[in-house]
């Protein structure tokens, strides 16, 4: 809007054709500064999107060939009691992990952001270190963690953190630990934003902390909150690293379908089916856009995003 | 789960291959001048992934004027064919040759991505196989691969904790599981027989092999009918018996491959380890700590007296369709591990662990000879050489992938949720029936 106001402010100070030119060559220069980000959008995002799109369009066979099957694979993908699955499964780790993996970030940013001391700093530090670690890493060395029989863990509680009833559980443990850290950051800077004198009035008018905390920080940096939020949400429903990492060691509970992202992977990777893997992968992004933006939707108001 | 990269963009797996494809495409470029008519030596692209073989191409460099190898290794098996068959969609940045194990070889040849190599030579080599591995890379005067290594299979056992139990050395599947209970009464349960790896398809198929299963009817130059029955008897006979093994608590069900496993062969946890030809130095390398304590004896048989074996595993080298010059680059094929090729050979039992399959280089003193430290100085290949010998031969399908990973879902999934495991194979046959019949294949 502000654009808009001072360019119509500006023209009727220049008279003739030269306002037409100006333009001309300012779109130009501007296009010229966008420039960098289209070719990589259009070269690594749309490019392979419309590629990925048309394969997702036709059906490859290993006698027939290829051949134009319009939504075949979509047919398949609804209908597969595979991808189901999977589906099911990333919204159940979803409805538990994105609360945890807030609630975690939100405590630890409010403390970091109430203490001062030297402390609060090499806490800060050291929450953040995990999202520093690679992914593959992380799993990996978690990976040696849950082992049953070299595992310091299973030692101490006798759980087998690989087995079909608790791998999720240990999954969402590895992804919290890795993204909380970040999650906390974002959520920290945001407080730091905040005006120090509605502290002040706060605790002049009689609350304590605590108070100050939750009915006072918390909600000034909601838009933060869903933010972190809709990170966690999209990326639960891409569930992908950490479960095809952990795969070997127990393929038996941590399947080749276990979530869409590690089905469709998969189906490309190892069973050379790209053109239903693309389908899958096609839907799994519209299943993205829709609920990321029914989540925006539901929380316009506290979010201004 | 990445947050960085949240939004649509990694929706699309495939966006990956084509981008994979574009950055091979881009790699590959520029250093194939090679096969042009240039004065300097032919460069032949090779991917394999044997150990120790930097020493092999080093020794094939410094002995060739004419051809030079440049050696990739792209991964170990899985990692190597997901680069190979982008490569090959992608038309662009596939090796000359390359290094398959036999059970992918219908799946390339299939997709008509080998080059037949017959016309060039090979068929003089065949005299050098046994027939069994002669048949895995060729169908009448085509040949598609040349075979490398193989994986007889053979029982290792701890020769200290058999003394320490009480057992004797079982030629039997009964016997096995005789010992098997008499051991776990003996060490309280804390020693299993050995641990059966259910995420590990050539394994398996290793035991059904022996038992007489024949999972596909599949010939190559018929390629469009396919016959499926990989819950058939042999399968079902081993998978009955594993399943008794397992539920007992006689075998244990750790992934082969992770730190559990290997532990487990070095902590004494294992009494027995059912390997194959490569074996022995892989064993040697994971546990080094045990050495002098192990022994070979052959594979414990279902009727006794007989000597029925089966194959895990075993390699070759073929000639990709994008070899810019196929005479060149199945010459090299060819000599990389050839029968005559003793000093490759020498570093490919000593350092790499091959079952040589060149019959040759098989009945050498070099290798029937060799006296294995491991094995507390016990020429382990007598035992797996015979083995090698009795192998029947064996019709891969032209999608393994989908069939080893059809067989360690229903497998594992059996173990992890105590299921049935003959009910498993036979998910996995209607599976993939219908997968095949989804291919287009004539399913029999």
């Amino acid at each position: 809007m502000t654009q808009v106001a001072t360019r119509s402010a500006a023209a009727p100070a220049v008279a003739g054709p030269a306002p037409r030119f100006k333009r001309g060559r300012e779109a130009a220069v501007g296009w010229l500064f966008v420039a960098p980000f289209v070719v990589l959008l259009v070269a690594f995002l749309l490019l392979p999107m419309a590629y990925a799109l048309k394969l997702s369009l036709y059906r490859s066979t290993l006698i027939e060939g290829e051949h134009f099957a319009f939504f075949e694979n979509y047919t398949q993908a609804f209908n597969d009691p595979l991808v189901r699955e999977g589906v099911v499964r990333v919204i159940l780790f979803g409805l538990v992990q994105t609360p945890v993996m807030i609630g975690v970030a939100l405590l630890a940013a409010l403390l970091i952001d109430h203490a001062t001391s030297r402390f609060s700093r090499f806490f800060r530090l050291a929450a953040f270190v995990p999202y520093a670690v690679p992914v593959v890493i992380g799993t990996l060395m978690w990976g040696f963690l849950y082992s049953k029989d070299t595992g310091p863990l299973s030692a101490v509680l006798h759980v087998d953190f690989l087995s079909s009833n608790v791998v999720l559980a240990s999954l969402g443990n590895v992804v919290t630990w890795q993204w909380a850290g970040y999650n906390m950051i974002v959520l920290y800077a945001a407080l730091q934003g905040l005006p120090r004198e509605v502290y002040e009035s706060a605790r002049i008018d009689g609350a304590g902390p605590a108070q100050i905390a939750w009915r006072i920080k918390t909600p000034m940096i909601s838009s933060a909150i869903v933010l972190a939020t809709l990170f966690t949400i999209l990326g639960t429903l891409q569930f992908f690293t950490e479960p095809l990492i952990l795969q070997p060691l127990n393929p038996g509970s941590i399947t080749a379908h276990y979530t869409p992202n590690v089905y469709a992977f998969n189906q490309a990777f190892s069973f050379q089916q790209y053109n239903y893997s693309a389908a899958i992968s096609f839907l799994l992004g519209a299943v993205v856009f829709v609920g990321s933006y029914v989540f925006l939707f539901a929380t316009r108001k506290r979010s201004a995003l | 789960m990445n947050v960085r990269n949240f939004s649509v963009r990694r929706s699309a797996a495939a966006v990956v291959a084509a981008v994979t494809a574009l950055t091979l495409a881009a790699c590959s470029g520029g250093s194939d001048a090679g096969a042009d008519k240039t004065d300097g030596p032919v460069t032949v692209k090779v991917w394999a992934w044997y150990p120790s073989f930097q020493k092999v191409v080093d020794l094939y460099n410094s002995t060739h004027t004419d051809i030079k190898i440049e050696w990739t290794n792209a991964g170990a098996g899985q990692d190597e064919y997901t680069k190979l068959q982008t490569a090959l969609k992608a038309g662009k940045g596939a090796p000359d040759v390359v290094m398959l194990e036999f059970q992918e070889l219908p799946t390339y040849q299939l997709t008509k991505h080998l080059v037949d190599m017959g016309k060039y030579g090979a068929n003089d080599l065949k005299s050098s196989y046994v027939d069994w591995a002669w048949k895995q890379v060729s169908q009448g005067d085509k040949v598609y691969a040349i075979p490398v290594d193989a994986g007889p299979m053979a029982m290792l056992y701890r020769e200290d904790l058999f003394k320490q139990y009480g057992l004797t050395v079982p030629t039997t599947w009964d016997e096995y599981k005789a010992q098997a209970e008499k051991l776990k009464t003996a060490s309280g349960g804390k020693a299993f027989m050995t641990d059966f790896g259910g995420n590990d398809g050539g394994f398996m198929t290793g035991l059904m092999w022996q038992a007489g299963s024949k999972p596909y009817t599949y010939d190559p130059s018929n390629p469009s009918t396919i016959g499926v029955s990989v819950n058939d008897a042999g399968a079902k006979q081993v998978a009955t018996y594993w399943e008794g093994m397992v539920n007992s608590g006689l075998a244990d069900t750790k992934a082969y491959g992770t730190t559990d496993f290997y532990n487990g062969l070095g902590s004494g946890k294992y009494v027995t380890y059912l390997a194959a030809g490569w074996g022995p130095g892989y064993l040697a390398s994971v546990a080094k700590t045990t050495s002098g304590k192990w022994r070979a004896a052959p594979l414990p048989q279902w009727t006794a007296g007989a000597n029925v074996q089966g194959d895990w595993g075993g390699s070759s080298f073929a000639v990709t369709d994008q070899a810019k010059n196929p005479e060149v680059a199945t010459k090299v094929a060819m000599d990389i591990y050839g029968a005559k090729n003793t000093e490759a050979w020498k570093i490919g039992i000593d350092e790499a662990y091959l079952f040589p399959t060149a019959t040759p280089v098989l009945e050498s003193d070099a290798f029937l000879k060799k006296k294995y430290d491991f094995f507390g100085g016990q020429t382990v290949n007598d035992i797996f050489v015979p083995a090698y010998k009795q192998i029947s031969p064996f019709a891969w399908s032209p999608f393994n992938s989908y069939n080893f990973n059809q067989l360690t879902t229903g497998i594992n999934g059996a173990i992890e949720k105590k299921t049935s495991w003959t009910a498993a194979l036979d998910t996995a046959q209607a599976n993939i029936q219908q997968y095949a019949t989804q291919q287009g294949f004539k399913v029999q």
